[in-house]
């Protein structure tokens, strides 16, 4: 097998059957952030703009190394951002601006 | 970059504590991912793909849903035979008869736990859950340990858990897809012959519809 075959093989997502560490039983109350991402999730799908399948395309679609650094709900919004830049409903631009105009709600950290 | 970097590690790193005296209200700085997530939603509302509210209903609808609706359906199909032919039948109409909506578009497939067969769930490629009955799956559930090997050594995963299961009774692992759930229904425990509907229901754990443990007459944490 050559050094980069498995990439090919296995997605990131696919990792059903592969060796992992022990399981830690670990859970955290979602971050309000968190729980608006689920709930736009959701309604994106509710409003047939993203639904399941194409969210876990997305995700995979991240790649290996976003997938692994990411947490889940980065990599959600991260994909959701992706599809719509793919579906022309938001561009790339549109999003730079927006974030900015969000990041600038807040006034420049002090110290 | 620099500024985007340093509001991630202050929340991460100085939230709560650093501003334990802080006025509650007072919104934190967001990170990079949640300045993402209020502009996507926020461009998607000013272009009227939805609108503000469908956001904070989905909010609450979420928040409605905890494992105490698959317990209460669990107990039910326990004490009610004609019942529980239907919900093995089809969960989802099951659970709708008990009032428990599907806000999504999935089915529910119960698989019952027997003498024999001892079931498992897991979404090897995600998170895929019984979301409308049992609420948001626990961070284990969605992490790589747990989705990959649930399907190759389910008895060593089961033993992280606690449970041992005998070498006689069979384990079936179920994978879950984006359009179908699965929901485990557990034994119910021996000595419980007295109890009501709802001291039953008390007995169904969330990791016991998960297929992680099975239900006891005294679960977690009841020391009684």
């Amino acid at each position: 097998m050559t050094a980069t075959e498995h990439l090919v093989k296995r997605l990131p997502n696919d990792v059903g059957g592969t060796p992992a560490d022990p399981i830690q039983i670990a859970d955290h109350p979602l971050e309000p952030w968190e729980k608006r991402c689920h709930a736009l999730a959701d309604v994106l799908d509710f409003h047939k703009i993203i639904n399941t399948e194409e969210k876990r395309r997305g995700v995979e679609s991240l790649g290996t190394e976003l997938v692994n650094k990411l947490s889940y709900y980065e990599r959600w919004i991260a994909a959701f951002a992706n599809i719509l830049f793919q579906k022309a409903i938001l561009s790339p631009s549109d999003l730079a601006r927006k974030m900015q105009e969000v990041e600038a709600r807040w006034p420049t950290r002090e110290k | 970059m620099s500024s985007q970097d340093q509001a991630i590690s202050s929340t991460h790193e100085h939230g709560v504590h650093d501003h334990a005296d802080a006025d509650v209200s007072e919104p934190a700085r967001p990170g990079y991912y949640e300045v993402m997530e209020t502009a996507v939603r926020e461009l998607l509302i000013e272009r009227r793909f939805f609108e503000a509210g469908e956001i904070r209903h989905q909010i609450e609808v979420l928040d409605s849903r905890t494992p105490a609706l698959g317990a209460k359906v669990v107990a039910r199909a326990w004490v009610d035979p004609e019942f529980r032919a239907r919900f093995l039948a089809n969960g989802r109409t099951a659970c709708e008869e008990l009032g428990i909506t599907f806000y999504d578009d999935t089915q529910l497939i119960v698989l019952e736990n027997t003498e024999k067969v001892h079931n498992l769930i897991v979404c090897t490629l995600c998170s895929c859950y019984p979301r409308p009955v049992l609420g948001l799956p626990p961070d284990w559930y969605k992490l790589k340990p747990y989705r990959a090997r649930a399907v190759y050594e389910p008895r060593a995963v089961l033993a992280e858990f606690g449970t041992i299961i005998p070498d006689d009774v069979e384990i079936r692992v179920s994978d879950s897809t984006a359009q179908v759930r699965f929901l485990v229904l557990p034994r119910r425990p021996e000595g419980s012959e007295h109890l009501t509907e709802e001291q039953l229901a008390a007995l169904v754990t969330r990791d016991t519809m998960i297929g992680v443990v099975p239900a006891m007459l005294k679960p977690d944490g009841d020391a009684s």
